[in-house]
């Protein structure tokens, strides 16, 4: 009995330590990390231009979508698309007949895109074109740099991986721009990127004999600069400004992204390299068929860690963005910080935010289910 | 999320310590493209830093012409720039607080590891999967609340009131006097003194430790601050270590906080300071390199001395976290 006491006190002990080694940290995480999301909620459902004023319930939000039925069709579309995309790719595993679920998965998949086409394009006819414009303009940022990103990194993590001199030499190169503060190296790609002739960028495509840009400065997309284009909405495709930014997101994380993956890479045995030699394998098939797949928690995790990054992005693109790109740069978060800082409109800008946050938790889960069984986790 | 989380990390292949064997190293032809790809990739990283460098040290006429590389070194650049946008200043700023922080969030972060290491309390799990979940949380849900948090307008912060007057002059310069901390230090340090992120690596470290080691030290009499201090903190060296180079890159470029809450000089941080310099210089694009070269020169003088740990560091947290 005495015993059990004596055993129950020290549970007691530990636990009670436990919890105080936990506060310090546990407060200000609460304080400053859980607790703003609820009262965001909060400002979100109130008309609230600097002081707070009378509740209005989903005001802001109906503001954003400017139709419900549009809104959850587009929201319910790709939370539908996600279930599609679980079906096909997670719902399978370990079954024998695969078969009606790939069909019922991929026809549930074809209903949630034109479902949600007709969500978009209902709310894109009635909602706030800046705000779901700026979803667009994230979508393009997140698309073209995160693959570019892990690519470029690829190549280099496996041309490192050779047995080549100077290895360690190269990797601090490769690591330099992520570890540059963002606002100074965003000021010097500015200056890169700048209108002026003698611009870098200018003067480096003027080798190629490539006329002067206006780079930073310019709103039309690429598809009307190139071909002459005259494209609307989606199709348009990035502005050019846009994708000067887009390089400076490369810039900065195509380096980490190669340094991660050569870890990865040097996880991989040796002895399957051989097998594959003594097999006559070629270096592009020993590459296809045991890097790729070896590497593959690698990936998805560059790729799901980048997605989100991109999806809230900031800083960069606020030092970057010129009142000449007419909004073609502002992503969802410079757009959100604008109507919150320069419009002063805190309900609104909180309901903008939940909605990203929205979106951003849909890609996460899709990312988990689309990917994580098909990694490859040795 | 979080259970995924576990599952990837109890399974993925954690490099294994490398052996050195040294190959011999013979060129082959076969080599050129490989080291093609690497200077190309070299040369894209490396450039805009040549540019920043070479344009620093222009004369304005210099940056106007299109000019590659000045005639002469033109270092007064580098003066004028320190002077113009009071770098002094926010330089000094910049160094307190990323002091502040990092001693902050170590003693924090290394407390609640260790407990999610290795005390047992009830809610442990769950506390600890709460707290993953928090680093997707977007920054620009939080920020609104935030700022009306430290402007003490949702409920009143901790403050030293006019009437103590016991508390020595120079010591009240570093407490609030109201309950709106805007332009404070403590604005500055303490929500940062505390990410899931930090807390994350240490406690996969932490949780490599035997347990023999403790059963061990606790027959000797040590309690868990003891052992934590004596025997786990030495030797988490090399995981505290990239904490603590995350904790400082992450701090010293902080900027959409600082510049939401510094509205004046006095604490405001070297980027803010560059941002505003940026603002204002206008066209003196020497001026600007020169600044951006200011800001960035502390970053690099650590990156170099701490490249390995620092590269090894990252890579494996990324491999794991």
């Amino acid at each position: 009995m005495a015993e059990k006491n004596f055993k129950g006190t020290i549970r007691f002990q530990e636990s009670l330590t436990g919890y105080l080694f936990i506060t310090p940290a546990i407060f200000l995480i609460s304080l400053f990390g859980i607790f703003p999301i609820g009262y965001a909620v909060y400002i979100s459902l109130h008309r609230w231009r600097i002081r707070k004023g009378d509740f209005q319930g989903f005001e802001n939000y109906f503001k954003i979508f400017g139709d419900w039925w549009g809104a959850l069709a587009f929201l319910g579309g790709l939370s539908l698309l996600v279930f599609a995309l679980w079906v096909i790719f997670t719902a399978v595993q370990g079954r024998e007949n695969k078969a009606p679920f790939r069909l019922g998965g991929s026809l549930l998949a074809i209903a949630s895109l034109v479902i949600t086409n007709w969500g978009w394009r209902t709310i894109m006819a009635k909602g706030d074109d800046d705000f779901l414009g700026s979803l667009i303009i994230t979508l393009y940022y997140s698309l073209g740099t995160v693959p570019t990103q892990i690519a470029v990194g690829l190549v280099i993590a496996y041309a490192l991986f050779q047995n080549v001199r100077g290895q360690e030499f190269f990797r601090m190169l490769y690591f330099l721009p992520y570890v540059t503060p963002v606002v100074a190296a965003a000021v010097v790609f500015r200056v890169i990127f700048s209108e002026r002739e003698a611009g870098f960028a200018n003067q480096f495509f003027g080798m190629f004999g490539i006329d002067p840009q206006k780079w930073l400065a310019e709103s039309k997309p690429l598809t009307e600069l190139i071909f002459g284009l005259e494209l609307n909405g989606i199709f348009a495709g990035p502005s050019l400004a846009l994708i000067a930014i887009m390089i400076f997101g490369i810039w900065s994380y195509a380096g980490y992204n190669a340094v991660i993956l050569l870890a990865g890479l040097s996880g991989i045995p040796k002895n399957l390299y051989e097998a594959a030699d003594i097999d006559g394998a070629t270096g592009w098939q020993a590459f296809t068929n045991i890097t790729v797949p070896l590497l593959s928690p690698v990936i998805f995790f560059l790729a799901v860690t980048g997605f989100i990054g991109t999806f809230q992005a900031f800083n960069h693109i606020f030092v970057m963005r010129s009142t000449f790109s007419r909004g073609t740069v502002d992503v969802t978060s410079v757009e959100i910080f604008d109507t919150f800082y320069k419009l002063n409109k805190f309900g609104y800008a909180a309901a903008e935010s939940i909605v990203l946050f929205a979106i951003i938790l849909l890609l996460t889960i899709a990312n988990f289910t689309v990917f994580n069984r098909r990694v490859f986790y040795g | 999320m979080a259970s995924t989380i576990f599952k990837d990390n109890s399974t993925s292949q954690v490099p294994n310590k490398k052996k050195k064997i040294t190959v011999p190293y013979t060129f082959k032809t076969s080599h050129i493209p490989t080291y093609l790809v690497l200077i190309i990739g070299a040369i894209f990283a490396v450039i805009p830093f040549l540019w920043m460098v070479s344009t620093s040290l222009m004369t304005l006429g210099e940056t106007i012409n299109k000019q590659l590389i000045p005639a002469s070194p033109n270092w007064a650049n580098y003066s004028e720039a320190w002077n113009d946008a009071n770098f002094s200043k926010y330089f000094l700023n910049s160094v307190l607080i990323t002091v502040s922080v990092l001693v902050g969030l170590l003693i924090n972060c290394v407390l609640a590891a260790y407990a999610f290491a290795k005390i047992e309390f009830p809610g442990r799990n769950f506390i600890f999967a709460v707290l993953l979940a928090t680093m997707m949380i977007p920054e620009a849900v939080t920020i609104i609340p935030q700022i009306k948090l430290i402007r003490g307008e949702i409920f009143p912060l901790p403050y030293l009131p006019e009437t103590w007057t016991f508390v020595p002059m120079w010591l009240r310069e570093y407490f609030p006097s109201s309950s709106n901390w805007m332009n404070t230090l403590q604005v500055l340090t303490i929500p940062f003194m505390a990410n899931a992120f930090s807390i994350f690596l240490l406690r996969q470290f932490f949780i490599r430790i035997p347990d023999d080691i403790w059963d061990a030290a606790r027959i000797d009499g040590a309690g868990h601050l003891r052992y934590l201090w004596q025997i786990v903190v030495p030797m988490s060296k090399p995981v505290i270590m990239t904490v603590t180079l995350f904790a400082f890159i992450g701090s010293w470029n902080a900027f959409m906080w600082p510049l939401l809450v510094t509205t004046t000089a006095k604490w405001r941080p070297l980027m803010v300071g560059l941002w505003t310099f940026v603002t204002e210089a206008g066209p003196e694009t020497q001026l600007l390199m020169a600044g951006a070269m200011i800001t960035i020169i502390p970053v690099l003088i650590v990156f170099f001395i701490t490249q390995k740990e620092f590269t090894e560091g990252i890579a494996t947290s990324g491999l794991k976290g």
